[in-house]
């Protein structure tokens, strides 16, 4: 459980397993989303996070090692690559500038 | 946190597979495009190819096809172990990593031309020793072992001579240090390394080779729809299947069905339309978006969350799976290249002509095989268990907010 504070979020990044394939789809999506807020959304393999993101989203099964690569970034676990409560929640908190439970 | 996203259980083994795999993985899948030219100039030009194929001329190939065809063993036995052993150095430590982990990798690559090695005899044939470059197979697994090795030797002796290299003397001292440990170990690569890993990839071709012909390769799909779905797909895909079917490929088979075993889209479509029809009625409206990204898109990650949902669908996956390898070892099916992603698209494009029809209907086998399982065991969706009525309530509080960002976060089915 981390805290995140929506307007202090900068930079976004959607990590999957090699980087390329569904990272790449959800990270397209939220860019369109989050178009007029400013954030940067990049899409990343889990191996290689950059340590300045702000916030990681990532599928359930790979947060853990999510976690152990940039151990001081919330982490965001989502189940399914399409309409994840989750991942709408973060998006409503950047939106809005809100501070929500991850 | 929703009731979509439980906490991430401790397991520690899986992260460490995923961790060993994706480094496997990382060597290869930057590289696909170089596998995907290679798998689309083979599928074209080669005698068999479609233009032979339809020109009526497989006997006595085109002109323009034999030309262009000499692109297709260079391609596989020199360009892509080159670019893997480049990646998995530069991977460990950068640009100069992977030009030691290059050169190291050079060794290995034509020993079995500089020791004359024969390889096992697969199909009664006695094995020849190769002539010229063009009768190498590709070395993947040299380049996997030599590319990261190289790269870490030149860091480690970085490290140890940081700092006491005099002034004016690091251009030179960096370039030779690169140079000599580079060679040095490609000569290691030559005389230890590629003999093993020469054997080891010929043991395990015709390992492959023996459980085709026994029509035993199914029982892969075991292991390989469970691993599937922990997101150790690449990990397995492009750590072990792509590397072995290209030597399959240059092998002179001209074609590997191990291509096929991990990237065929079937199963997961059969999930999808269990799930859209008998599933939990709650995240039915998501389904649809996830089949065209899954079925088209050849992005299979996005079926994977359905059967960690209800992880009693992977029995679905794996018998509809291992229906799919079934069809396709009993008429000696395969894909000319790696089909990445692994979408209809993609293994339409590296079918080879005689085989297409037969390859594609082995993905509508999958699927109606692992959609008739998994409707069984939803229970044509008449067993709402207490975590489906969860779902449920869950999904009805949310209702104003779900409503919304569904139209919001369904992309448009465009793939």
């Amino acid at each position: 459980m981390a805290t995140i504070d929506g307007s202090a979020i900068k930079k976004l990044i959607v990590a999957c397993d090699a980087g390329m394939g569904s990272s790449v789809m959800l990270a397209a999506t939220l860019k369109k989303q989050l178009a007029k807020s400013g954030v940067t959304v990049e899409h990343s393999p889990v191996a290689h996070i950059p340590a300045d993101a702000d916030v990681v989203v990532t599928q359930a099964s790979l947060a853990e090692r999510a976690r152990g690569v940039v151990p001081d970034v919330p982490v965001v676990p989502f189940q399914l690559f399409l309409g994840d409560p989750s991942v709408t929640k973060v998006v409503k908190a950047i939106q809005n500038g809100e501070t929500v439970e991850v | 946190m929703s009731a979509y996203t439980p906490a991430p259980t401790g397991t520690g083994a899986r992260a460490q597979v995923q961790r060993a795999g994706a480094f496997l993985a990382g060597m290869v899948m930057p590289n696909l495009g170089a596998f995907i030219a290679f798998g689309l100039i083979t599928a074209l030009f080669i005698p068999t190819g479609w233009i032979n194929t339809f020109a009526g001329t497989v006997k006595s190939p085109l002109l323009i096809t034999t030309q262009i065809g000499t692109m297709v063993g260079p391609l596989i036995v020199i360009l892509i172990p080159i670019l893997i052993a480049f990646t998995g150095g530069k991977n460990v430590y950068g640009h100069r990593g992977g030009v030691v982990g290059t050169v190291a990798f050079i060794g290995a690559m034509v020993s079995p031309l500089a020791l004359q090695l024969k390889g096992l005899s697969l199909n009664g044939e006695p094995p020849i020793a190769p002539k010229s470059l063009g009768d190498l197979g590709p070395n993947i697994l040299a380049a996997f072992i030599l590319g990261p090795l190289g790269a870490l030797l030149i860091k480690l002796w970085d490290g140890v001579i940081e700092g006491k290299v005099r002034g004016g003397f690091e251009m030179l001292v960096d370039n030779f240090s690169a140079g000599i440990i580079g060679g040095g170990l490609g000569v290691f690569g030559l005389y230890v390394i590629g003999p093993v890993t020469f054997w080891i990839a010929q043991g395990l071709g015709s390992l492959v080779n023996s459980l085709v012909n026994l029509n035993i390769l199914p029982l892969v799909s075991i292991i390989v729809e469970p691993a599937k779905v922990l997101f150790l797909n690449n990990a397995l895909n492009h750590g072990v299947f792509t590397p072995l079917g290209a030597e399959q490929v240059a092998g002179g088979a001209g074609k590997s069905i191990l291509f096929m075993i991990e990237t065929n889209p079937g199963p997961g479509l059969g999930i999808l339309t269990a799930m859209l029809l008998f599933g939990p009625r709650a995240i039915r409206p998501t389904v649809p978006a996830a089949m065209v990204v899954h079925f088209l898109g050849g992005i299979h990650e996005i079926y994977f969350p359905y059967v960690l949902m209800k992880p009693i669908l992977v029995i679905a996956a794996i018998v509809g799976g291992a229906s799919g390898v079934l069809w396709e070892s009993i008429f000696g099916l395969g894909l000319v290249g790696p089909a990445s992603p692994g979408s209809i698209i993609a293994w339409a494009l590296v079918s080879p002509p005689d085989n297409i029809v037969l390859n594609l209907l082995g993905i509508f086998i999958a699927a109606g095989v692992t959609f008739v399982i998994g409707m069984l065991l939803l229970g044509f969706g008449r067993k709402e268990t207490a975590t489906d009525a969860a779902l449920d309530l869950e999904a009805a509080q949310e209702k104003s907010k779900q409503n919304k960002a569904k139209s919001k976060n369904q992309p448009a089915p465009s793939v």
